[in-house]
């Protein structure tokens, strides 16, 4: 049956659907940007796998060294060491995994902005709501992070490995510059959520923004992870 | 309407049908016709292709006739009764989902078993053959007998032959269309391939292409296989993997007694020498395809470029001895070998030891004859597009420089050159 | 978000449905105009490559014709190849992207409009990047599919491939933005009432694409940023000397480029899916299985890239798997053609151009679809890879495929977009010189592949057997040059001489055909609710859609979105007396898009020893388009 269902009528030709602040109907009942972030990240992952990829395909298929994680002797007896510092990468790894907390962090400190504090609450209370700190937290480590892979960078290129050495360095730098270049876009993106923060503040109104940065943080981080996982850590 | 669509249909039906029947024309309309089963390969293709087409003819003209008669059969007519409306139906989709299913399967299975026969390793016993592409021709090398040859592959009869495929530049790829599939050439790859050509097929001229886009004349990297008795490929064998033996008369008039050997010097540059040898007796120049048995369809008939002047009267009188010496002037030393001739033994271009008993050249896609060739050398770019060989004719234009070639070979010199390769037998 | 302006202050929306000034086209963020932009692009674009195609046929109309040069040739057949996938039939697909999703799904406008407007600016710009250099005699030349080690300096030192590779990916940008938009936008912005499941087949098929493409294109960007990276800066990932593997970039590009495909045919299997069921009195049969099928055919199509490349030698086990992964991807797309028949089955069938280009699909189609399996048994398809059957078996599904159903879309929708009619003798005309043209273009094809014939050759020798099948192959091409001057004849008088369309001339079941043609700039007055797959037949011929399951829609929802049960809308307002808050126009986008493709012809200059004036270009762009960007963010939409 075609229906013809009573509905509350509404306001003659004039229509008009505003009459307060209202989010666009939606059939999810998300925001939009929610979702395309979610389809940004599901194509990000195509993009990291694909370096990813070529990077395990062009592994111990390298015809001269350096190598990752073996000593390699080249023709005129130059020996260079396994080029990959674990350590030192096992550290800034960790760095990236604790900006992501500070991001979970910020978010809830946005959440929470505004709301009462219990009487009694100790710092910690206070602290959990300052969204600035904890962006800045999450900025500062993001760029520690990105400090290193300078570092280590500029050390390999010392020790004889550029990205036009042989395939190992190719797919190497690109694959960790790739991933460098997305944290360096997720700082930028922090900072100015920051400087808004600090001059007009962010309050729960403003969830979305921070959680879409933070999902895109978060993927950033996890990312990291199989990259530490399948270069230096499987041998 | 609707005879208005079956006569608007019927010549499209018309020329499917003319072409098919066409299709069961022969070799001489159809020389490159992969639907010969003439080796093992082939013949396991067919077999699976019979099999596709057969059930690709029945979904054809099921699928098509369904359509045609819903289309003729519920065309609206005035005054017809609406239509009912049906949504679905679980059980048809089922049928047809299952049947098509069920189908593949039958395919499926004689595919995979055909796979696994054709890419097993080539049988204990087989000849091998290493084929290397080069933009735009290609290097045969015989590892058994030791020598390169190009663009000019024997095989025997009713004797499985190993291809072992690779390349030195660019993606190319191996496809005799009468023999069976073709098989890629990869950088940094080794490939293999391998075929029995049938017994009963007798000694045989066929095209082999290039058909992987491999750059400016990937449509001229042309080859010919040469199926032959065993007995005649041995012979062809044995006498290619000899020195190349040029035959002709001592330039000097000096004693040009079988059996000796002189050392000339060269006239235009002092420092060079040549070993100036005359064999003991005519010696016996092994099996080659007889030119007068090619079929039509090898023989090529690429028209020489109108605008590359040579004077085909001083052919006759060119001097082989002299060509020897003008083989080195021209640089040609510095990519071609011929074994025999110390001073030619690079591997960077076609090797040209019994460039007198091939029946082609540039990459199949000459006739070797001389006035060919004496242009092909003068200007290689020119009769081929892109083509990596120097231009040797003094006063045609070289890409490289920029400008017209200085030091190179006059054409008399070229006819001296010609006069060289064809005593190469 | 929305502002909350009473409407005689809306002073900014748009509210001028008659501008047609050039600026309000580069200002707009009307997904309907956007559309109209890419239909007129994408025809103009499916001109060039057909001419393209038209030089080709005519080098090889005899042997050793010497119309051409082989460097000429080389550069046709790679532009030919590259226009049509990426100029014309993906950007005749986002037309009816544009125009149609938001209206299907009874809707105000895609998601992001904006984004949605810096979509085509990027397509088009990057259009005429790679257009361009053919002009110069420089256009890519090393095929379509661009296979390393060919496109790498060493092999292809002048700046063709330069421009192949920084061209494709500005168009990659395009197709991923928009992919994006659309995902968001049927997910979020469809009419209460309206699941997954009552969507238009064309919304359906739509929504499965843009997931191929954000997942498919990926992996070309990162194998042409390879390329990239070892042209312009001597990495080694196609770098003979340094053991780089060629099938790497392969691997890539099929992975990419066979769900590319599947881009390519399913909107138009979406479009005859509209077609179909309007001109035969009926509701597509089996709406489910369709789009289950559909869902099957995305998903497979990541799964058989390899088949591309049997001939390359990767050992029989991987040879094997996907050669049945094929097989298995055969099944769903059969389902949709039987579908399609039973459709049409004891329907009322009305002949239409419209609706003999969708049967002139399903015919096509199958052969296409036929050759296709052939395909999928190495063995059979190591003689017919690269020869020229491959060519009658693409240009059967693309051209007897993709262009037949975006044709039959261009015939349906062309009166909802204009309001007029195109002429349907003309279109008779254009119909049967393009099913005939077609043919005989394409059909000997199979014959001269199996007999022996190469692809991408510039010339052949005569007495090889090939000389018949292509002279008619280019008698078919001149016949396929008359339909098209037909069409374009047709589809530029129409706009001013067509007979006047109302709003559903058709008599079609989905929501588009409820509102005015043209549709008013906002699209509904009021949101409407669907309560089945057919609103309009639910209105207008309740006996046809009597039998199906109804909802009554959530009426929370419906108070929520200020929905109002779906109807006829027959008068056209603006925006501003309806008071309906409109996006406002802007040139954000416009600048953006020009301003980063301005950072893509920097690069150009990299290769040449220009590094300063590379950087100057480059930097430049890039500052004007980050300052664009911020401007963009921060200034509301509407």
């Amino acid at each position: 049956m075609s229906s013809q269902t009573a509905h509350t009528a509404p306001s003659a030709a004039a229509g008009h659907d505003e009459g307060h602040a209202h989010t666009h109907h939606t059939s999810t009942g998300l925001d939009n940007r929610k979702i395309a972030i979610w389809a940004f990240i599901g194509s990000e992952c195509m993009l990291f796998a694909s370096l990813i990829a070529t990077y395990m395909i062009y592994k111990g298929r390298s015809l001269v060294g350096p190598f990752p994680h073996t000593e390699y002797v080249n023709e005129a007896g130059k020996v260079f060491k396994p080029i990959l510092d674990i350590p030192v990468t096992s550290a800034s790894t960790f760095v990236l995994l604790m900006s992501s907390l500070f991001m979970v962090l910020a978010l809830q400190a946005v959440q929470l902005k505004g709301t009462m504090i219990p009487a009694g609450a100790g710092t910690w209370t206070r602290l959990q709501r300052s969204s600035q700190l904890w962006l800045g937290m999450t900025a500062l480590f993001g760029a520690i992070f990105l400090g290193f892979q300078a570092y280590e960078f500029t050390s390999f290129v010392h020790e004889g490995l550029t990205i036009k050495t042989n395939l190992f360095g190719s797919s190497f730098f690109t694959l960790t510059g790739f991933h460098g270049a997305h944290v360096t876009v997720g700082v930028l993106w922090l900072m100015s959520l920051l400087w808004v923060d600090r001059t007009r503040g962010l309050g729960p109104q403003d969830e979305l923004l921070v959680d879409i940065a933070a999902l895109y943080w978060h993927f950033v981080d996890v990312v990291w992870i199989v990259i530490f996982t399948l270069v230096y850590l499987i041998q | 309407m609707s005879m208005l669509r079956l006569r608007q249909a019927a010549p499209a039906l018309l020329i499917a049908a003319a072409l098919l029947t066409l299709s069961a024309c022969g070799m001489t309309e159809y020389p490159n016709s992969t639907f010969n089963p003439n080796s093992d390969f082939n013949t396991a293709i067919d077999n699976l292709f019979d099999r596709l087409l057969f059930w690709g003819t029945i979904v054809f003209v099921v699928v098509e006739a369904a359509l045609i008669f819903t289309i003729f059969r519920f065309r609206k007519r005035p005054g017809g009764a609406a239509p009912k409306q049906i949504h679905g139906n679980v059980a048809l989709e089922i049928s047809w989902t299952v049947i098509p299913a069920v189908i593949l399967v039958l395919i499926a299975i004689p595919t995979v078993k055909t796979i696994f026969e054709t890419q097993a390793p080539a049988p204990a016993g087989a000849l091998t053959v290493e084929v290397t592409g080069h933009q735009w021709w290609w290097e045969f090398h015989y590892p058994e007998f030791g020598f390169s040859t190009a663009n000019e592959v024997y095989i025997p009869l009713g004797r499985t032959t190993n291809f072992v495929l690779k390349t030195k530049d660019v993606l190319h790829s191996f496809w005799i269309p009468q023999m069976g599939g073709k098989r890629d050439l990869i950088t940094n790859k080794t490939n293999y391939m391998w075929f029995t050509p049938n017994a009963d097929l007798g000694s045989s001229a066929w095209n082999g292409f290039c058909t992987e886009y491999c750059g400016s004349s990937h449509a001229n990297m042309k080859f010919r296989l040469f199926t032959v008795e065993p007995a005649e490929f041995e012979s062809w064998a044995r006498h290619q993997a000899t020195v190349a033996v040029p035959h002709r008369t001592p330039a000097t008039g000096a004693p040009g007694t079988p059996g000796t050997t002189t050392l000339v010097t060269v006239a235009s540059n002092p420092s060079v020498t040549v070993t100036d040898s005359v064999p003991a007796a005519e010696p016996e120049i092994g099996y080659f395809f007889p030119a007068a048995d090619l079929p039509d369809h090898v023989i090529p008939k690429t028209p020489i470029p109108a605008d590359l002047p040579f004077d085909d009267g001083l052919l006759a009188g060119g001097d082989a001895t002299r060509g020897q010496q003008s083989f080195i002037l021209g640089g040609c030393i510095g990519c071609h070998a011929i074994n025999g001739n110390p001073m030619a033994m690079s591997p960077i271009g076609p090797n040209l030891t019994h460039l007198a008993t091939r029946h082609t050249i540039g990459g199949g896609l000459f006739t070797n004859d001389a006035p060919t060739l004496a242009r092909w050398i003068k200007n290689a770019k020119k009769m081929k597009p892109g083509a990596l060989m120097n231009t040797i004719g003094i006063g045609e234009y070289e890409p490289l420089l920029k400008g017209p070639v200085t030091a190179g070979l006059t054409d008399a010199q070229i006819a001296d050159v010609v006069a060289y390769l064809r005593s190469l037998k | 978000m929305a502002s909350i302006a009473a409407p005689t202050t809306a002073s900014h929306a748009s509210t001028e449905p008659e501008n047609t000034g050039i600026w309000s086209w580069i200002t707009t963020v009307d997904h309907k105009r956007i559309g109209t932009l890419y239909l007129w692009t994408a025809l103009f674009f499916f001109i060039v490559g057909g001419f393209e195609a038209t030089l080709i046929r005519t080098q090889l109309m005899r042997p050793n014709m010497g119309f051409v040069s082989a460097e000429t040739y080389n550069q046709l057949f790679t532009m030919h190849g590259t226009t049509m996938v990426f100029l014309a039939v993906m950007p005749l697909s986002a037309a009816f992207f544009n125009f149609l999703i938001p209206l299907q799904i009874g809707a105000r406008d895609v998601a992001f409009p904006r984004l949605n407007a810096f979509s085509y600016w990027v397509y088009l710009l990057g259009g005429i990047f790679i257009t361009l250099p053919i002009l110069f005699q420089v256009a890519p030349d090393a095929g379509w599919f661009g296979y390393a080690p060919l496109t790498t300096t060493r092999f292809s030192s002048g700046p063709n491939i330069d421009f192949w590779v920084l061209g494709l990916q500005i168009l990659g940008i395009s197709s991923l933005a928009a992919a994006f938009n659309f995902i968001t936008t049927i997910i979020n912005l469809r009419a209460p009432g309206m699941t997954l499941m009552r969507m238009p087949m064309f919304t359906w098929m739509s929504f499965v694409v843009q997931f191929l493409v954000i997942l498919a294109f990926p992996p070309i960007t990162i194998a042409l940023f390879f390329l990239l990276m070892d042209r312009f800066f001597g990495t080694t990932f196609y770098a003979i000397a340094a053991g780089a593997d060629p099938l790497l970039w392969q691997h890539l590009f099929w992975v990419f480029g066979h769900p590319e495909v599947y881009i390519l045919i399913l909107p138009a299997f979406g479009l005859v899916s509209e077609v179909l069921p309007t001109f035969s009195r009926k509701p597509l049969f089996g709406y489910n299985v369709m789009v289950y099928s559909g869902i099957m055919i995305g998903f497979l199509g990541f799964g058989v890239w390899a088949h591309h490349m049997f001939a390359v030698g990767m050992g029989a086990v991987a040879d094997s798997i996907f050669s049945l992964m094929t097989m298995l991807i055969a099944i769903p797309t059969g389902v949709k053609i039987f579908n399609w028949i039973a459709t049409m089955w004891s329907g009322e069938i009305r002949f239409t151009v419209s609706m003999k280009f969708a049967i002139a699909l399903i015919a096509m189609f199958t052969i296409g679809g036929i050759s296709g399996v052939m395909h999928s048994s190495p063995p059979a398809d190591l003689q017919q890879t690269d020869t020229y059957f491959v060519v009658a078996h693409f240009h059967y599904v693309l051209f007897g495929g993709s262009i037949m159903g975006i044709f039959a879309g261009i015939y349906f929708y062309y009166p909802k977009m204009t309001g007029r009619h195109l002429n349907e003798t003309q279109g008779n005309w254009h119909f049967w010189l393009n099913l005939i043209g077609m043919n005989l273009t394409f059909f000997p094809m199979h014959f001269s592949g199996l007999l022996g014939m190469s692809r991408r050759i510039y010339t052949y020798d005569a007495g090889q057997g090939f000389d018949m099948f292509n002279l008619l192959a280019t008698y078919g091409t001149y016949l396929l040059v008359v339909a098209t001057a037909v069409f374009v004849w047709n589809f530029i008088r129409s706009h001013t001489r067509g007979e006047i369309a109302g709003n559903d001339p058709w008599g079609a079941p989905t929501l588009e055909w409820s509102i005015p043609s043209p549709p008013p700039e906002y699209n509904f007055a009021k949101l409407p609710s669907v309560t089945s797959r057919y609103p309009l037949w639910d209105l207008n011929n309740p006996e046809m859609t009597s039998e199906i399951a109804h909802s009554a829609a959530d009426a929370k929802v419906i108070t929520d979105s200020h929905a109002v049960p779906m109807h006829i809308e027959t008068e056209t307002h603006t925006a501003k007396e309806l008071g309906i808050p409109m996006p406002f126009p802007t040139a954000k986008p416009f600048v953006v898009a020009f301003s980063m493709v301005v950072m893509f012809c920097g690069l150009l200059f990299l290769r040449n020893d220009m590094f300063a004036l590379s950087m100057t270009v480059t930097i430049s762009g890039a500052l004007v388009m980050v300052a664009g960007l911020y401007s963009w963010l921060t200034s509301p939409l509407e």
